[in-house]
Formats: structure tokens, C-alpha cells, sequence
């Protein structure tokens, strides 16, 4: 990259961040005015709105093969980083329709709270689009700084005070490892851009070998943190049950599609030419992710804190779309986390439905006769988890038989039996949902809460979820074209 | 010239203090110094392998030296956030010992 190259501003790549940055702005100077919150979640709808036209005509022009980039390709605007933004705004949209009406009963309307989830997006889609290491260590802290703070969000509870300085501590511990493992990729290979590590390990003198392999495996667990895969999931049902529910939506969607396109793009360009040990621990971290996340969301009595679990085994099938990058791992992970973004957003939305104002009350015995008081919100409730347990016709279905196909045309036939049998267990724990919704008796008085904007946004994901299960190919025949992954490679 | 190894090793010895410390320290404020060490850590590798690089000729070399600046204002950001949180959550709490966070579990 020579000087000349680190000047090529394109505007037009970074409209849509630009768009949310602008937008974040406002939602602060909203603030500085006093107008409170609620024209902030407006004026972030319309920003949302905005950049998701803005990457629609970039995702169209890389169709059409108009590749952009900015920075001298230290910002890369190809057909995954528009697939994976778009699915960043989708999930952000949802979480500001999630997060309106909850946020006036909770009593947590500051007016920082939409402007720092705008934010956290902006730093997804700086991860998602990431060429050189130091970009993506931005966007990396971008997405955690705001995340951290709005885990805390409910000023005085325990648990969610608690879960913000624990997701705190452990997130920054590993950005740290991340960051070491970057400068001894740097030191190994003298490049931070992706394909130039990719070429520098690719010739490896004595001693940078170890270095390079060194990095390699820092930076591999510095982002399997942020997907939330074991060995390194043991924040995430912690911040998930002690988040303020809508902040759970928004960073079990968001922050996943961002570690997830990160991973993907690594994996791409310069993690197998490291060294075989790497490729081989990213083996074990997915399995030990699909099996760990699985069994222990089976031991869940509290829904939120099962669908914390549930992150982390979704986690594993995304994992194994990283492994099988060179399969069509790609294509099948920008569909998973469409469908996962849907389904998830939109179990938690029914989730604030059902809990107090304190997020208490999601006891598997509340959601017990569910099916007879609120019909409505059950059978969304139902299709959900149908559809995170991946049954026919439903989006979840669809993105399993994606992820796991490319997974045995890679060769990791082993991987893909184990994918499959944690699925079959996992349909035990998210039938129960279920079981208790339709074949039990209500214990308690039916939920008497309803809000119009968590209404859409259950609605909203629930026909979503339904339309891209019986109809794959409109999301996933969009993503046939590039097949360049990385520019440069 | 000191050879670049030496920088490299005392980056390790100080980013491997800061791990142990990590897991060791019971107050939030030294494990967030702790977290710091490491940071410096890699911004000292960084400068170190950014000198090794310039003067084996490599014309991106000063881009490691740049890359210090960045993580530097990235540390500076993680402080103000952690700090933050901590105030807001110690307020009505005695002591800043993080043994005290264990209310969430199964």
C-alpha cells in the first residue's frame, strides 16, 4: 500500500456508515436539546432505513461487478461485507422497534441508548468490511465499547450491572490477545492487510514461522470470543440473562454477524496458510462449541437464559461455515445469520412480551397455556423456535441444510454428524417451549402486556422467518455472483 | 542497534504479567491496569517489529508505527468505558472486589 493508496477516500463505499454516524449524531445532539429518547428511535429508524437503501445499491453494483473499496483496500465493500451489512441493519432495526416501548416501561430511557446501538452497528459493519487487521481491531472496539455500556444499561439492578462489568473485564482481556496477536502477525509478516499476510506467512523463514503461527492462534481466540464459541462463550449467559432484554436482541444478532463475517474473512485469506495447528484448533473450538452450547441450554429453566445457550450452539453451526469458507461457507453463513437474525431478534421480542417490567418471569411455567390467552403470540412464539430448532419449511431449515452441505463438501464429513446430532437435541429444548405453550395448564395470570412496535417487530420476523424458509433462494440466489471473497486473493 | 528479539521478549515478559495478573487480581481497578500492561504490550512489539521492518527496507514499515497511535486511542477509549461501569456499579457497593459479581448463575 503506498501513500497514494492510503488517500483513496470513496465516499460513495462508506455511504452507509457515514449515513449512521450522521445519524448517531443526531440521536446525541437530540439529547444536548432535550428532546428525550423518543425522537431518537425515530431519527434511527429513518438513519437505518437510509443506509439499508445505501447498501442495497452498493450490494447491486458489486453484482454487477462495480467492486468498491476505500483506503487502499483497507476498507472493502464486496458482495459479503453488503450481505453481511445488510443483515447488521435488519437486526438493528428490529432491536430499535424491540427497544421503543420497552425502554418507557423499564424506566431506561436515557437518550444516549439508540445513538450507542447505532454505534455498536457502525463497528459491525466496519468488522464485517474489515481489510487490514487494524481496521478490523476498530470496528472490533467500536461494536464492544457500546455494547459494554448498554449490558449495564439498567443502572442499580445487579444482574445487569454485573453482566457489564464482566462482558467489560473479559472483552477487553481478549481484545487485548487479539491486538498482541496482530502485532506478531505484523512482526512475522510485516503487513496488517489480509492478503498480505496471506503471502507473507506464505513463505516462511525460520523463526517468523513461529510468530506467524503464534499470532494466528491469538487472533483466532480473540474473535472466537466475540462469536461467543466455546472455550470462550463462558460471558455470554451471563450478559445475555443480565442484559436489559432488548440489548440482548441487539448484541446476541449484531456483534454475532460482525465476529462471524471477521472470522470468515481471516479464515478466507491467511488463517490456513499459518500454520495446520490453527485450522485444527478452529476444528475443535466448533465442535466443542455445537456440543457444549447444546447440552447446556437442555439444562435451562429460564427461557432468556436458554436462548443464551441457544446463541452459543448457533454459534458452532456458524463456526462451521467458517471452516468450509472455500465450500460456499460465505454464501451459507450471510443466509444463516439472515434467518438467525430474524428468529432470534424475534424470540426475544416475544420474550419482552411475556417478563415484568424487570425482565423476571421467564420461567418456562409462565409460557405454560400461553396458546389459549395470547393465541396470537404463541404461534409466533411457536415458529421461532421451530425455526431455530431448524424444521421444515422455516428459514432456520433452510440455513442448517446450507451450513451443513458446505460443511461436507469441504470434507469435514465428522463435524457435520456431530452439527446434526446437537441439532436433534437441541429440537428437545425448544420443543418444550413449545410442549408448555400448548399441552399445559396456566399456572399464572395470562400476560397482560402488549406494545404496538414489539407487535411489528414480532410480526415482522415472524413472516420474515416463514417467507425465507419457504422461499431460500431470494436471499441466498443474491449472493451467487462474487466470488471473489477477498479482493486481492 | 539492540536487536529486535530483546524488545520482542520484554513485550511477551510484560504482556504475560499482564495475563497473570488478570486472572490473579481481586480489584477491578488493578485488573483493568492489568489489561493496560498488555495493550502496552503489543504497542511495544509493534514499534519494535516496525523499526526491524524499516530497516530491512520494507516501504509499509511505518504502518506499524502508526498502528501504535490507533491502539493507544483505543486503550484510552476502554478506560473511559470501564471506569464508567465501574463508578456506576461500585457507587453503592463498599469495595471494588469483583468477587462480590456472582449474583447471575444457573
Amino acid at each position: 500500500m503506498s501513500f497514494a493508496a492510503s488517500l483513496d477516500f470513496t465516499w460513495i463505499a462508506l455511504a452507509p456508515l457515514i449515513t449512521l454516524l450522521l445519524t448517531a449524531a443526531f440521536g446525541l445532539f437530540a439529547a444536548l436539546w432535550g428532546f428525550g429518547s423518543r425522537p431518537a428511535a425515530g431519527i434511527s429508524l429513518i438513519g437505518l432505513v437510509t443506509a439499508g437503501v445505501f447498501t442495497f445499491i452498493l450490494f447491486q453494483n458489486e453484482r454487477h461487478g462495480v467492486a468498491g473499496s476505500g483506503f487502499g483496500l483497507n476498507y472493502l465493500v464486496d458482495l459479503p461485507a453488503t450481505a453481511f451489512h445488510f443483515v447488521i441493519i435488519v437486526g438493528a432495526i428490529l432491536a430499535v422497534l424491540i427497544s421503543y416501548d420497552y425502554l418507557e416501561r423499564a424506566g431506561l430511557e436515557h437518550t444516549e441508548y439508540y445513538p450507542l446501538m447505532i454505534l455498536a452497528s457502525v463497528g459491525a459493519m466496519v468488522m464485517a468490511a474489515a481489510g487490514d487487521l487494524i481496521t478490523l481491531v476498530l470496528g472490533l472496539e467500536i461494536a464492544s465499547l457500546a455494547v459494554y455500556v448498554l449490558t449495564a444499561w439498567r443502572q442499580g439492578a445487579r444482574e445487569s450491572e454485573e453482566a457489564g462489568m464482566k462482558y467489560f473485564l473479559l472483552g477487553a482481556f481478549s481484545s487485548a490477545f487479539l491486538i498482541y496477536g496482530v502485532a506478531l502477525l505484523y512482526g512475522a509478516t510485516g503487513s496488517f492487510t489480509l492478503p498480505g499476510i496471506a503471502a507473507g506467512a506464505a513463505d516462511p523463514q525460520l523463526g517468523t514461522a513461529l510468530l506467524a503461527g503464534l499470532g494466528g492462534l491469538m487472533v483466532l481466540g480473540g474473535l472466537a470470543f466475540k462469536a461467543s464459541m466455546a472455550p470462550f462463550h463462558q460471558w455470554a449467559p451471563d450478559a445475555y440473562t443480565g442484559a436489559p432484554t432488548s440489548v440482548t436482541a441487539f448484541m446476541s444478532v449484531v456483534i454475532k454477524v460482525g465476529a462471524i463475517a471477521a472470522l470468515l474473512r481471516v479464515a478466507a485469506t491467511f488463517l490456513p496458510e499459518l500454520s495446520p495447528l490453527v485450522t485444527e484448533l478452529l476444528v475443535w473450538i466448533v465442535a466443542l462449541t455445537m456440543i457444549v452450547g447444546n447440552l447446556a441450554a437442555l439444562a435451562q429453566r429460564g427461557v432468556k437464559r436458554m436462548l443464551a445457550y441457544s446463541a452459543v450452539a448457533h454459534a458452532g453451526y456458524l463456526g462451521l461455515a467458517v471452516l468450509a469458507v472455500d465450500g460456499g461457507g460465505m454464501r451459507a453463513a450471510a443466509f444463516y445469520l439472515m434467518a438467525y437474525a430474524l428468529m432470534n431478534a424475534g424470540a426475544f421480542a416475544v420474550l419482552i412480551l411475556m417478563s415484568d417490567r424487570f425482565d423476571h418471569g421467564d420461567d418456562l411455567e409462565r409460557f405454560a397455556g400461553l396458546s389459549r390467552s395470547r393465541p396470537g403470540l404463541a404461534a409466533a412464539m411457536a415458529i421461532f423456535m421451530l425455526s431455530l430448532a431448524g424444521i421444515p419449511p422455516l428459514a432456520g431449515f433452510a440455513g442448517k441444510v446450507l451450513v451443513f452441505g458446505a460443511a461436507l463438501e469441504s470434507g469435514y464429513f465428522i463435524l457435520a454428524v456431530i452439527g446434526i446430532l446437537t441439532s436433534v437435541v437441541a429440537v428437545f429444548y425448544y420443543f418444550r417451549v413449545i410442549a408448555f405453550m400448548y399441552f399445559r395448564e396456566p399456572e399464572y395470570a395470562a400476560p397482560s402486556y402488549r406494545s404496538a412496535t414489539t407487535g411489528w417487530a414480532v410480526g415482522i420476523a415472524a413472516v420474515g422467518t416463514v417467507l425465507f424458509g419457504l422461499f431460500p433462494g431470494w436471499w441466498y440466489g443474491l449472493l451467487e455472483v462474487g466470488a471473489q471473497i477477498v479482493a486481492g486473493r | 542497534m539492540v536487536a529486535t528479539e530483546y524488545y520482542v521478549a520484554l513485550s511477551a515478559i510484560l504482556f504475560s504479567v499482564g495475563a497473570v495478573g488478570f486472572l490473579t487480581r481481586r480489584s477491578a481497578i488493578m485488573i483493568f491496569l492489568c489489561v493496560e500492561l498488555m495493550l502496552n504490550a503489543a504497542n511495544l512489539a509493534l514499534v519494535a517489529f516496525a523499526r526491524q521492518w524499516s530497516s530491512a527496507g520494507v516501504a509499509t514499515a511505518m504502518n506499524g508505527q502508526t498502528a501504535v497511535f490507533i491502539i493507544l486511542a483505543i486503550a484510552a477509549a476502554e478506560v473511559a468505558i470501564g471506569l464508567g461501569i465501574l463508578v456506576a456499579i461500585f457507587r453503592h457497593r463498599a469495595s471494588t472486589n469483583v468477587d462480590t459479581l456472582s449474583e447471575v448463575r444457573f
